[in-house]
């Protein structure tokens, strides 16, 4: 049995999304099953691996983003009673580029030998934080900003509503629509339910974010400085309605407090701390 | 003294000080005039290139040497709120050492001799920061030798002289990326043996790399950029830490480049602990704007005309411009301006601006004067530097 599902988000990049697929195949097939949501691509424009198909009016028209399309994919396998059977979730947008290697062994490998570990994300060659990875090679953040996490399923189910699934909060706030924010809330409930979030050199991953500069009209979305604008106000917006913080420095302090808690209640793993 | 006055302001505060560039004669005027309004302590930062001794024949504010720059401020600022401070003091700092493609040993000695010159003139903060080598990339234990050497030279004058001078130390500026932790660190360490073997005191100030990097008019670092910067850790991450290292050490934290940082992020130095923050070019620019803005506004567009002409064939602009800029040849003569004030040229300009303005009932100065202070009156507030504006 497969250990991980990895869970891709497309939009009307077949090509690009089946690359993805395919390297995720051809590498990490016997640790990964892979699904792929359609949020709200054309009928000519699915990938080839795609699993399910997000087609209401709404979604059609705006997309489900990483959060809501996150929670979609997840909820579609706790409905095909898939979700009890995996360790972990990897989560990707499809803009995610890899090595040439398994991405997932060493991932999971770092899971087994964490058991601390919630949240994990591959470093990025682009990223400075590889500076603060050069002799241990994972260590434990509380501030990431990626779009490539593996969750473990432990700590999915220690956050999410089970009870009662529903796109815009299962396990990321679907209200933050294109997510600005979402990663550092995300962290704050792990280490407040004692999970911690890492970024690791194990394995590199980046995001191409020339998709998006190219193919903003495939997509159906904004160009990239109104979708960056659009990206920063709402966030703000529901990081000031939700929490009252009137800064993401607010929400930096926040997520640092329950940081700063977990190491004192796990001096055992300072040597992760940054 | 002027440590631990410091040391109690930012308590009593919770504030961050505020250093300010000297990019012009209105600037230097606003700043001891802001300074003794609201009785808060700010240092005068300048650079070599800025103010210099007249053995380096000054320096592009106003052509003042160190001694008459050190005299304008000390008349003028009533209250003694200014600390006259050194930014950027060391080899090859100043452009003759430049282009006289010194050898380290007499850059150093051309540099001691700034230095005598600051504190001679009563520069009461030196930035020691020998960083930068013109004929190779020393690594850090050079640089830390280089320091010492420099630190040993101005402690010891200062005591002959009977002055009294804080230090700053900190070897980066607008890398870019940041400095380890580790680095910094082992700089602290080496800096305090050395102090304490020495019966030195210890540096007031660190230059922490905190994600600012001023670029065309512009804050282009990650400390208030809603993504990501590449290859710069994230502030959200190197902040905090480099404060915990700034705390253990006893050293007040200072910050470079943080011109053009938003309201927001402005706001937040208090709270997260930065102790200082340098701002320069914005004022600068601020002044230039405001005399296109005047000019333009009444009908003197030929004179306006001129001064961006003039700015833009200095090419002062050339070091602060983005790699495939869109900036127009006004978005570059604003970058320059203040470098061509003291010009002969502008002065020419200026004053014939002057009187056809004073027809109209304005005083030129005086209204560049208070724009500029505007612009620094935006760091008093969000730095908790003042309560009642």
């Amino acid at each position: 049995m497969k250990r991980v599902a990895t869970i891709i988000l497309n939009r009307n990049l077949p090509e690009i999304t089946n690359a993805l697929c395919e390297h995720l195949v051809k590498y990490d097939s016997a640790l990964t099953d892979v699904y792929v949501v359609e949020a709200g691509s054309d009928s000519n424009r699915l990938s080839k691996y795609a699993t399910w198909h997000a087609e209401s009016p709404e979604v059609m028209t705006n997309g489900l983003r990483y959060g809501r399309g996150m929670n979609y994919g997840l909820i579609q396998l706790l409905k095909e009673e898939k979700f009890a059977q995996y360790d972990a979730f990897f989560l990707l947008a499809n803009d995610t580029e890899f090595k040439d290697v398994s991405t997932l062994a060493p991932l999971v490998d770092l899971l087994d030998r964490h058991p601390r570990i919630g949240i994990l994300s591959p470093c990025s060659q682009r990223w400075g934080e590889r500076l603060l990875l050069e002799k241990e090679k994972t260590k434990y953040f509380w501030f990431i900003h990626n779009n490539a996490y593996l969750l473990r399923r432990e700590f999915i189910e220690s956050v999410c509503d089970k009870e009662n699934p529903d796109i815009m909060d299962f396990l990321f706030d679907g209200t933050n629509f294109r997510g600005y924010g979402s990663e550092s809330e995300l962290i704050a409930k792990a280490y407040a339910n004692d999970w911690a979030a890492a970024i690791t050199t194990v394995v590199w991953a980046s995001e191409n974010e020339s998709h998006l500069l190219e193919y903003a009209d495939q997509i159906k979305t904004q160009g990239y400085e109104e979708n960056l604008q659009l990206y920063i106000a709402e966030g703000r917006r529901w990081m000031r309605k939700k929490y009252g913080f009137n800064s993401h420095w607010s929400m930096q302090q926040y997520v640092k407090s329950f940081y700063d808690k977990f190491f004192e209640f796990h001096p055992e793993y300072s040597q992760y701390k940054v | 003294m002027i440590h631990q006055r410091l040391q109690s302001f930012l308590q009593k505060r919770h504030c961050t000080l505020l250093g300010v560039g000297p990019m012009s004669v209105n600037c230097v005027d606003a700043t001891i005039e802001l300074a003794n309004e609201h009785e808060v302590p700010v240092l005068m930062i300048a650079s070599r290139r800025q103010i210099d001794s007249e053995d380096f024949g000054g320096g592009y504010v106003n052509n003042w040497t160190t001694q008459e720059f050190a005299r304008y401020v000390t008349d003028r600022d009533k209250k003694g709120k200014i600390l006259l401070a050194r930014d950027h003091g060391g080899p090859w700092q100043s452009i003759k050492e430049n282009q006289e493609k010194l050898g380290l040993r007499r850059a150093m000695d051309s540099a001691k001799s700034s230095y005598r010159a600051d504190i001679d003139a009563g520069f009461q903060v030196l930035h020691i920061d020998p960083s930068i080598d013109i004929h190779g990339q020393p690594d850090v234990d050079e640089v830390l030798d280089r320091v010492f050497d420099l630190y040993d030279f101005c402690w010891t004058h200062a005591q002959q002289s009977r002055k009294e001078v804080i230090f700053e130390v900190g070897t980066e500026e607008q890398s870019g990326s940041t400095n380890s932790q580790e680095e910094l660190d082992y700089t602290l360490n080496a800096i305090k043996k050395f102090c304490t073997q020495n019966k030195i005191p210890q540096p007031t100030f660190v230059v922490i790399q905190c994600g600012t990097r001023v670029m065309e008019m512009r804050n282009v670092g990650s400390f208030d950029s809603p993504v990501r910067v590449a290859n710069e850790i994230p502030a959200e991450i190197q902040l905090p830490k480099m404060i915990e290292i700034c705390n253990r050490h006893g050293i007040l934290m200072k910050e470079h480049n943080t011109d053009y940082l938003s309201d927001e992020a402005l706001q937040w130095h208090p709270r997260l602990g930065i102790h200082a923050a340098n701002v320069a070019p914005e004022f600068g620019v601020a002044e230039s704007t405001a005399l296109i803005n005047i000019l333009e506004s009444n009908g003197l567009e030929k004179l306006a005309e001129r001064f961006l002409h003039i700015a833009y064939e200095s090419k002062k602009w050339d070091k602060w411009m983005i790699d495939g800029t869109t900036a127009s040849d006004r978005d570059r003569s604003l970058i320059a301006g203040h470098y061509v004030f003291s010009t002969p040229m502008c002065r020419e300009l200026k004053v014939e601006a002057g009187k056809l303005l004073a027809k109209k009932g304005y005083d030129l100065e005086q209204y560049l004067k208070e724009q500029v202070k505007q612009s620094i009156l935006r760091y008093f507030r969000n730095f908790r530097l003042t309560r009642t504006v």
